[in-house]
């Protein structure tokens, strides 16, 4: 195993990790300059750290396995935003999302084509048998309308006279009074006349 | 990304998934956990995104990855010392000559099992700034320590690793 005998004495060695990554603090690269100019301990220090540093940054960056990216495609937003319906926070994201997937760019524009192509269609008169029919299917609701309005009306009508005409109270409750008072007057009309009465008791049949 | 916007869940996943999962994956030695770990890091972004205040994102995402790093490895209560898995092999597998590949593979097997020998704090330092590239001060911001710490201990493990290696270079 090699060994660094680096300078261990010295007091600017631990900067040499700072000045190879430009990460001295202000005043301190003229220090360290001037001491790798004089300490020979410190210049294989350098080297050596450069060395490692360098072979530290050449280690592959792995890829992050899929499974762990978010399913972010756009989806339902890409239609929003071809027929500018989102709000700027949303077409921001649609913005930077687009930038990175090719996915969704090639959804973009797919769904740019259709939307292009229904827009083209041209417009159609319905047919005229559908036309007529529809003419028909009015006339018939018109008619019924006009049968239950008037239906209705001679109700509200007869109601109303009846409330006029009929007998009530002051309380608006049905009297049934006068109706007895006319029993009365008939049954003192029977007195003088042999009146047949309208239902025969029970029992009195020859 | 830009610190005065707050980026949504999946702009973390997309954009910062593949550091994290490198950054785990050279801590660990170990795919598997490396994919744990990018799963609990987005989880917890995804709960603390609503309370983030909008400043170092970068700083605050490199936090709470280390800080789950940190439970892992007191969860599992021991030192990933796994070999090289396959993941290297079939990144490098795209190299044009194979005695390159071979020596590639090979280097990354060296740095990668003397990188498993440095002590965690030294082996975090190293890996934020050399393989997923942040700033010291960045790194202070993520391990809650002084620039001056992440300096020497960046330093230290570097030293560390050169004498771990035997390969000349």
């Amino acid at each position: 195993m090699a060994r660094v005998k680096a300078s261990r004495s010295c007091e600017t060695a631990e900067l040499v990790s700072a000045y190879l990554d430009g990460q001295l603090l202000p005043g301190e690269l003229d220090t360290v300059v001037a001491h790798l100019g004089e300490c020979a301990d410190c210049i294989e220090e350098f080297h050596r750290l450069k060395e490692i540093r360098a072979a530290l940054r050449t280690l592959p960056f792995l890829e992050m396995p899929e499974r762990l990216l978010p399913d972010t495609h756009l989806g339902e937003q890409l239609s929003a935003y071809l027929d500018g319906q989102l709000d700027t926070s949303e077409h921001d994201f649609v913005i930077s999302h687009l930038d990175f997937c090719t996915d969704c760019r090639l959804e973009l524009h797919e769904l740019d084509s259709a939307r292009t192509a229904i827009r083209s269609l041209p417009g159609l008169e319905p047919p005229e048998f559908l036309t007529v029919h529809q003419e028909r299917i009015k006339r018939e609701r018109w008619t019924r309308r006009r049968v239950v309005a008037a239906g209705v009306g001679i109700a509200a009508a007869a109601a109303f006279a009846f409330g006029i005409l009929g007998p009530t109270n002051e309380s608006g409750d049905l009297d049934i009074t006068p109706l007895f008072d006319q029993h009365q007057a008939r049954v003192s009309v029977d007195a003088g006349f042999n009146v047949i009465p309208a239902f025969a008791p029970a029992g009195d049949s020859p | 990304m830009a610190d005065e916007r707050t980026p949504t869940w999946e702009d973390v996943a997309r954009v910062y998934g593949r550091k994290i999962y490198n950054f785990a994956y050279r801590l660990t030695g170990n795919p598997d956990d490396a994919a744990d770990l990018v799963q609990e890091v987005l989880l917890r972004v995804r709960k603390g995104l609503g309370s983030y205040t909008p400043g170092s994102f970068d700083g605050w995402l490199w936090r709470i990855t280390r800080n789950a790093f940190l439970d892992g490895v007191r969860k599992q209560k021991r030192r990933p010392t796994s070999p090289l898995p396959e993941d290297d092999r079939n990144v490098l597998a795209t190299s044009p000559s194979p005695d390159e590949v071979l020596a590639s593979v090979r280097l990354s097997e060296d740095i990668q099992s003397a990188l498993l020998k440095l002590p965690l704090d030294f082996r975090e330092c190293v890996v934020l700034c050399d393989v997923v590239g942040l700033t010291y001060e960045e790194i202070a911001e993520a391990i809650e320590s002084p620039v001056g710490t992440v300096r020497s201990r960046i330093h230290r493990g570097r030293k560390m690793l050169r004498e771990l290696l035997t390969w000349p270079v």
